[in-house]
């Protein structure tokens, strides 16, 4: 093991977004608090609470979620396919570095990421509007997963593109769609039937109902099963991410 | 004996229908200056990246110092700096950051990459832009950090993709002085390019690459001196003489008052050829030589100029 070389590679990963923080860190911030501002106060006078909880609280987990997974992904995404396309990955491919401490060092960078986004949510919602937290260690803990697993995901899809339009096409069409129908606004028990057994096919769904169990101690499906998910997800990522890294087949000829 | 520095047997890639590398050998023993020299499209650069591991190879066997560059990469790559023709951009750090980055890739902490940094960018010229971002950098001094970012690590290999292309006369010589410092303090290093002028006058040994093959290798004087030829010219004050008794085992034609003689090596055959016009007793008004160069041999073995 190249430790030297993969705390580098570690530390670029998280350099690099922290050296554009105006974009990698604060629009998340800015559009949970307006998310908050404008969803929540507004629709509160209307909506009554959701599962005994008032609507501006029960929105803010999937808030966080959605910033944790949507960060940890775009990191690991889009420096990958920035190297590729700014001739950088020759750097890291001619270096005494093995696939898998170049894909670990590439997910570390995306999950701080994640968790930095995530993380400052939580608190903003805490400061903002006294947000409760029933379960901080396991709160953290799934922030933790999520950011692990979509940065893995980030990872793989950002080897597999090959150019920032088809990247976009995956967030656009994918990703961000995924994270709307999982349940950051509503509750799916307010959904027709069809629409709940759609969502069950989520992964998104169940990050979401993990995280808003362990914060506020209500969910749609038990917590066992949003823990087994994202585990299964976070493992499942990391293993192809690993895998597609080392074959080199998107990245060497 | 020691294993060579860099042995390449049987080496072949294709990508799709394009035959790229159709069986290059080439060995390169430790501390020698070779040059791989070809046209553009010629396979050098496919050579070198499978040697660094950027690129996968069909057939053949590419070592490093006896060890083979996908079963001991970290190794290989451990003795190779290299710096590649396409400039790498990175925005977010400014360039003394970047070796960091890179001295660390290679497991240099730090601390210790630091002298060798701070030396680097002060034999490059860049010590005053090491706050720069890369895009801030001219073109020559973008060539220069290239050159500083795979010497980093302190290699014993150093591969130089085209190293001069697009910098100004100045600065070429510059970095050709450089080359030779290295190459006077021990360090192997392959040169790809297709200057023949840079070939000639760094390069111990080169081969020739053309198609994927390589069709010659060996020292640019011998390969001029097989496959080229030159020529002396001299201008003589009295033609009466009868010339072939002296010169009968010279190939020569003579116009007027001009004696022009076809030789492998002028540096040897002038004084025998001034020997033998002062026997004559002709006097000489002036000489001229031309020397073939690599840019004839090349023309000579594939029928067609480096730079078509």
């Amino acid at each position: 093991m190249n430790w030297v070389g993969f705390n580098t590679l570690i530390l670029r990963e998280v350099g690099r977004f922290f050296s554009v923080y105006r974009q990698t860190v604060l629009p998340g911030l800015i559009t949970s608090a307006l998310y908050i501002a404008i969803f929540g106060f507004t629709l509160e006078q209307r909506i009554s609470e959701i599962q005994g909880v008032p609507y501006t609280l029960f929105i803010l987990p999937g808030l966080i979620m959605m910033n944790t997974l949507t960060n940890a992904t775009s990191n690991t995404s889009s420096s990958m396919l920035q190297m590729k396309l700014l001739q950088q990955l020759p750097d890291l491919l001619t270096a005494p570095l093995s696939g898998f401490e170049i894909s670990i060092a590439y997910i570390i960078g995306g999950a701080v990421r994640g968790m930095v986004n995530g993380v400052l949510v939580l608190l903003l919602g805490i400061v903002l509007i006294g947000m409760p937290v029933k379960d901080p260690l396991g709160t953290i803990i799934f922030i933790f997963l999520v950011s692990w697993a979509f940065s893995s995901m980030g990872l793989l899809l950002g080897q597999l593109a090959e150019s920032w339009d088809q990247l976009a096409m995956m967030q656009n069409f994918f990703l961000t769609p995924l994270s709307f129908l999982g349940g950051i606004f509503y509750s799916i028990k307010m959904l027709p039937e069809w629409a709940q057994t759609l969502s069950f096919i989520n992964p998104i769904y169940y990050m979401i109902n993990g995280i808003r169990y362990t914060i506020l101690g209500v969910s749609d499906s038990p917590v066992s099963i949003s823990y087994t998910m994202a585990i299964i997800l976070t493992i499942s990522f990391t293993i192809s991410s690993i895998l597609l890294m080392q074959s080199g087949k998107k990245i060497k000829q | 004996m020691s294993s060579p520095a860099i042995e390449i047997k049987g080496l072949t890639k294709s990508y799709g229908n394009v035959h790229a590398l159709n069986g290059v050998d080439i060995k390169i023993n430790e501390g020698e200056f070779f040059g791989l020299l070809g046209p553009n499209g010629a396979g050098k650069t496919t050579t070198i990246n499978i040697l660094t591991g950027l690129v996968f190879r069909d057939k053949g066997s590419t070592e490093v110092f006896g060890k083979d560059t996908v079963n001991d990469y970290r190794f290989t790559r451990s003795k190779i700096g290299i710096a590649a023709q396409e400039f790498s951009v990175d925005w977010f750090f400014p360039i003394e950051k970047l070796l960091f980055f890179q001295a660390g890739y290679y497991g240099i902490r730090k601390k210790d990459a630091k002298p060798t940094i701070d030396k680097l960018l002060a034999r490059l010229g860049l010590e005053k832009k090491k706050d720069a971002r890369l895009r801030q950098l001219s073109g020559g001094m973008k060539r220069r950090f290239q050159l500083a970012k795979a010497l980093v690590h302190d290699p014993d290999i150093i591969i130089l993709d085209e190293p001069t292309a697009g910098v100004d006369v100045e600065l070429r010589r510059d970095l050709w002085q450089y080359l030779r410092d290295l190459h006077y303090k021990g360090k192997t290093i392959l040169l790809t390019t297709h200057y023949i002028e840079e070939a000639e006058l760094l390069c111990e040994n080169v081969a020739i690459i053309d198609e994927g093959k390589i069709l010659k290798e060996g020292p640019p004087k011998i390969l001029t001196q097989e496959l080229g030829t030159a020529g002396i010219s001299i201008n003589i004050g009295n033609t009466n003489q009868k010339l072939d008794p002296y010169f009968s085992e010279y190939t020569y034609t003579i116009e007027k008052n001009r004696l022009h003689f076809s030789v492998k090596d002028p540096d040897k055959a002038l004084p025998k050829i001034i020997k033998k016009l002062s026997e004559a007793d002709i006097h000489i008004n002036s000489i001229d030589s031309n020397r073939s160069s690599l840019e004839d041999v090349f023309l000579n073995l594939t029928g067609k100029g480096i730079n078509e």
